[in-house]
């Protein structure tokens, strides 16, 4: 079975660093991108199996970013994993309202981020 | 975490820290700048979010209530002045701090806690909301815990009236209990130590959850035991500590009151009914000294074993707070009148809400989720599964359930696919067509319910199967997905090429300028090898190739090396970007008003130069806010406007940058300079007054100079603008002073683009050649013998009419002299050192070449009159003078 791939999109780079150490060591491709501008411009040229998106981003932010996904034919059936350090119900909702698939908050541990993106995957542990 | 993420995180926290400062002096200007207050908050925000993955709890706090402050300037509910600037800017400086702690140690010092809390609470202190308010989202409100905390009765009370004193002046108090699974040893989990780190830790008790099995019996590698503490941290802090193991861990910030647990023998209480009635009226008439001493009186008489003297202790606890409450001090009394029963805080009732820090969703049936298995991915699994539900039951309209199910079915049939279970897969598959097609979630959502309903178990869903399900169909979720991917148009391309950078280690870059410099030289052996091929083998076609090749490479060596001196270019803001925040803070202790202008930042030269160029820029800048520019007062009488302007210019002239810092302040009196360089020592009164008013102004170069009357705190240490000159020299740049009284001041400094090739002078002396660095040649001269003279025993000759003493470089190097010839001219090179002219006399005059300048290295180090190496292209070793050390 060919490796999924995900694309990280997320201003901090240390984060990125982080999504990539973790996600590469469970096996999967991953891209990074650093703001939503830059995270669709990757998605429109490299078919994505889940997208992993900050919320608070420059440039264009996650809720933009994910409603975009979502409004675009050729991207709308890729699951996004929002992930962002607020923890308000106001801000989940959102992520949900914007098309997220799933709601994680800061700091996430590196055994429930694989779980969590092996599960939108599909991916066999 | 990892080395390489901390690695990664360092630089990005200093770029985060920098973009904030810069941002908040923008703000500062302009306070309804909203690109800069976002910009400063994403800054910080970011920050905050990656300093989470690593061990600095102190730094991601202090950073948070920083974030909190600026959420309220960007949501305008609060104005931002300069105190706020100040404050905020002192906290990015402390976080500075840490972040070089973290780079050297990985990790905080030992008293980044307290700092902490120090700048915290000063942050706090102008936030309008509470960190309670701001950031627990627990059940704190109401006054009374909902949870069980009967386990708090079992701490030591000496320890719980110690939590309950801070309490009561101000502090929180949470409530935690944490069970590690037995196995928590092998996943790495360190739990004593974990609880050791619970900041302001006050009550800790640890107790076996099971009862010990026999010695024989026993595993020492199960963990069998459970913590129970209090503390007068902040919750937050406490659940960040523990977001690892957050689902074994129950964290509840609890009233002062639930505190009071009145343990002890009821038995034989005595009843003070006498006691009660004093206490209750003292109460009333909020008499709380006579009251503690009625209270210190009685607890000295009452046997420390009973209840009535637990509920005395804590009757004295109560009335040790500054201002005690009544209804608790009541409530007390009441118990010792009554020999002790009726204990205060909420009975016990519900258990304790476990507290979701990690995962939360935005469903209800997701935070119902068992949390003991809040990792586990069956559960994890099942809340994925229901948050789907929650999208497709919100998706109101057709266009919305287009938009939103291609991803959940793709999310839901890849999970179905995992399960083994690949006949739900189909039937999620052909439900998001129906979705699609008819824009209606009805026939998913029936799917997604029967399979929360069921669970594991696979059930029969063959009568209720859609009739028009296809063998292929399990594809059909990806009919969607065929469409060509769009081609990104130019503008894109562009943006996105911006963006894609990489931050490459300096040592990398310097290899490679290394290599490529050894490259050059190597190449130089070619037209060498060209002319032995014609002189020695004859071979004159040979010879023309190998010049033809040499040609090519010649051209590649230096795109290639300007390639790569391109890539260690950086421009001069990464040193101009300090000064705002300098020359703010300076004016504003300095009570001046200063504008600083900034100009050609972008200028770009080679990264050792940059980084050199800071300390010198810093010293002059001190040096016009300090003694250039005028206070306001002063400027007025002069009829200038009161903010002074200082300039900050850097532009490409030539093969040099130049950075200019202008002032329009009071300008330098040659007289004044004059007088005081005699009054100092630096000259005599008679060569002052020969000095022109130029050179006299240069006088502030010198060493040892300050003309400030008094010398202040900032610049005038005796260490300023000598220290400039001499570090730009080093640089082998050049400064310059020119100055009008009353009109301002303008030090220029001129500095190579690059120190990676020197270009130097080969001269020949004594059957030697030696390579002399351009810069300090003014200009080559042959001197008919006749036209040296002796000048007070020394050889000199006259150049335009000035004194140029001679000294022959061979006797400097200690070489054999040649026989004086008088036909012959002396070949004499003309050198600046020290602002003067000296000649030196070789015996020829070779070619000027650029060469890589190799310093000595080992046993040769620091050997004096030698700047280094250099390799010509016949392999002989060119050694480079140095004629500053040598004369």
């Amino acid at each position: 079975m060919s490796r999924k791939s995900v694309l990280a999109v997320e201003d901090g780079i240390t984060m990125r660093l982080f999504y990539r150490d973790v996600l590469e060591k469970a096996g999967f491709v991953v891209e990074e991108a650093a703001n939503g501008v830059e995270g669709l411009e990757r998605a429109l040229m490299t078919r994505f199996d889940l997208m992993v998106v900050d919320i608070n981003m420059p440039k264009m932010n996650g809720y933009e970013m994910v409603r975009q996904v979502r409004g675009n034919p050729t991207l709308r059936s890729i699951p996004v994993l929002t992930i962002s350090t607020e923890e308000k119900d106001d801000d989940v909702v959102k992520a949900y309202e914007a098309g997220a698939n799933f709601y994680l908050v800061k700091p996430v541990r590196p055994d429930e981020l694989t779980a969590v993106v092996r599960l939108l995957t599909g991916s066999i542990s | 975490m990892t080395n390489a993420l901390l690695a990664r995180f360092i630089p990005e926290a200093r770029d985060l820290l920098q973009s904030s400062a810069s941002g908040l002096l923008r703000l500062e200007k302009n306070p309804t700048d909203a690109t800069a207050i976002n910009e400063v908050f994403r800054a910080v925000h970011t920050l905050k979010g990656s300093s989470g993955l690593f061990d600095a709890m102190a730094l991601t706090r202090l950073v948070h209530a920083a974030e909190d402050l600026l959420g309220e300037v960007r949501s305008a509910k609060r104005e931002l002045d300069s105190d706020l600037v100040d404050m905020l800017l002192d906290s990015l400086d402390q976080v500075s701090a840490w972040i070089d702690d973290l780079e050297r140690h990985e990790r905080l010092p030992a008293d980044a806690d307290r700092v902490c809390k120090d700048v915290v609470t000063r942050l706090r202190a102008h936030c309008t909301q509470t960190e309670a308010a701001a950031s627990d989202t627990g059940p704190v409100a109401g006054g009374a815990p909902a949870a069980d905390l009967g386990w708090i009765a079992d701490l030591p009370e000496c320890d719980r009236i110690a939590v309950f004193g801070r309490a009561c002046r101000g502090h929180p108090v949470v409530a935690a209990r944490y069970r590690p699974v037995a196995s928590c040893f092998y996943s790495g989990e360190d739990p004593f130590n974990l609880v050791l780190q619970v900041p302001e830790l006050g009550a800790l008790r640890v107790a076996p959850p099971a009862p010990w099995p026999h010695i024989g019996d026993l595993d020492p590698y199960q963990c069998n035991l459970e913590f129970f503490l209090l503390s007068n941290g902040a919750r937050v802090e406490i659940e960040h500590l523990f977001r690892y193991v957050s689902e074994q861990v129950e964290i509840e910030q609890i009233q002062a009151d639930a505190l009071i647990r009145i343990t002890g023998d009821h038995h034989a209480a005595p009843v003070h009914e006498d006691f009660a009635d004093e206490a209750r009226a003292l109460v009333a008439a909020q008499d709380w000294a006579a009251l503690r001493d009625a209270t210190a009186a009685l607890l000295r008489l009452t046997n420390p074993d009973l209840r009535n003297a637990a509920a005395l202790r804590w009757l004295a606890a109560v009335l040790d707070a500054p201002f005690p409450n009544p209804a608790w001090a009541s409530a007390l009394i009441e118990v010792i009148a009554a020999g002790g029963v009726p204990a205060l805080g909420a009975p016990p009732s519900e258990p304790l809400r476990p507290v979701l820090t990690t995962v939360a969703a935005g469903a209800d049936p997701i935070r119902e989720a068992d949390p003991s298995n809040a990792c586990s991915d069956d559960s994890l699994q099942r809340r994925i599964i229901a948050a789907q539900r929650q999208i497709l039951a919100a998706a109101s309209d057709a266009d919305r359930v287009r938009r939103h199910a291609p991803a959940v079915v793709q999310i839901l049939a890849g999970l179905a696919r995992v399960e083994g279970d690949d006949r739900r897969a189909a039937d999620v598959a052909a439900a998001g067509e129906v979705a699609e097609t008819d824009g209606t979630t009805s026939m998913l959502l029936a799917l997604v319910d029967r399979w929360l309903a069921t669970d594991t178990v696979v059930d029969d869903l063959s009568d209720e199967a859609p009739s028009r399900v296809q063998p292929d169909s399990a594809d059909a979720a990806r009919a969607t997905e065929t469409g060509v991917p769009t081609k990104p148009d130019s503008a894109r391309e562009e943006r996105s090429a911006a963006a894609r950078m990489l931050k490459v280690d300096q040592a990398k870059i310097d290899l490679l300028m290394n290599l490529i410099g050894e490259l050059v030289v190597s190449k130089n052996s070619l037209p060498f090898l060209a002319r032995r091929a014609e002189q020695v083998h004859g071979s004159r076609e040979m010879a023309r190739e190998i010049k033809d090749q040499y040609a090519v490479i010649d051209r590649l060596t230096q795109e290639m090396q300007g390639a790569i001196m391109q890539v260690r270019m950086l421009p001069v803001s990464e040193v101009f970007d300090r000064f705002p925040r300098l020359v703010r803070d300076l004016a504003r202790k300095l009570s001046k008003k200063i504008e600083l202008v900034i100009e050609g930042e972008d200028t770009a030269a080679d990264k050792t130069i940059i980084e050199a160029l800071g300390d010198p820029l810093l010293h002059i800048v001190r040096n016009a806010l300090d003694h250039g520019i005028e206070p306001p007062a002063d400027r007025a009488q002069a009829g200038k406007p009161d903010h002074a302007t200082l300039l900050m210019k850097a532009f490409q002239e030539a093969d040099q940058v130049v950075i200019e810092v202008t002032d329009d302040g009071r300008g330098i009196d040659p007289d004044k300079v004059r007088a005081a360089a005699i009054a100092k020592g630096v000259v005599s009164a008679a060569e002052a007054a020969q000095l022109s008013d130029q050179a006299a102004t240069e006088l502030i170069f010198r060493p040892g100079f300050s003309t400030a009357a008094q010398v202040s705190d900032l610049s005038g240490r005796g260490v300023g603008l000598d220290v400039a000159l001499t570090t730009v020299e080093k640089l082998g740049g050049r400064v310059g002073v020119t100055s009008r009284r009353g009109m301002g001041t303008t030090v220029r400094i001129g500095l190579p683009l690059s120190m990676a090739v020197t270009r130097v002078m080969v001269v020949g002396v004594a059957d030697e050649l030696y390579g002399i660095p351009m810069d300090v040649i003014a200009e080559t001269v042959r001197v008919p013998r006749r036209r040296v003279k002796m000048i007070k025993q020394s050889p000199a000759f006259v150049l335009r009419n000035t004194v140029v003493p001679l000294l022959r470089l061979s006797r400097a190097l200690g070489c054999a002299e040649r026989v004086a010839d008088d036909d012959v001219d002396e070949a004499v090179l003309v050198c600046r050192i020290g602002g003067n002219p000296i000649g030196l006399v070789v015996d020829s005059f070779r070619e000027g070449m650029d060469v890589i300048l190799k310093p000595f290295e080992g046993v040769l180090a620091g050997m004096p009159g030698f700047a280094g190496t250099a390799l010509l292209g016949d392999g002989h070793v060119l050694l480079v003078l140095d004629l500053k050390e040598l004369l």
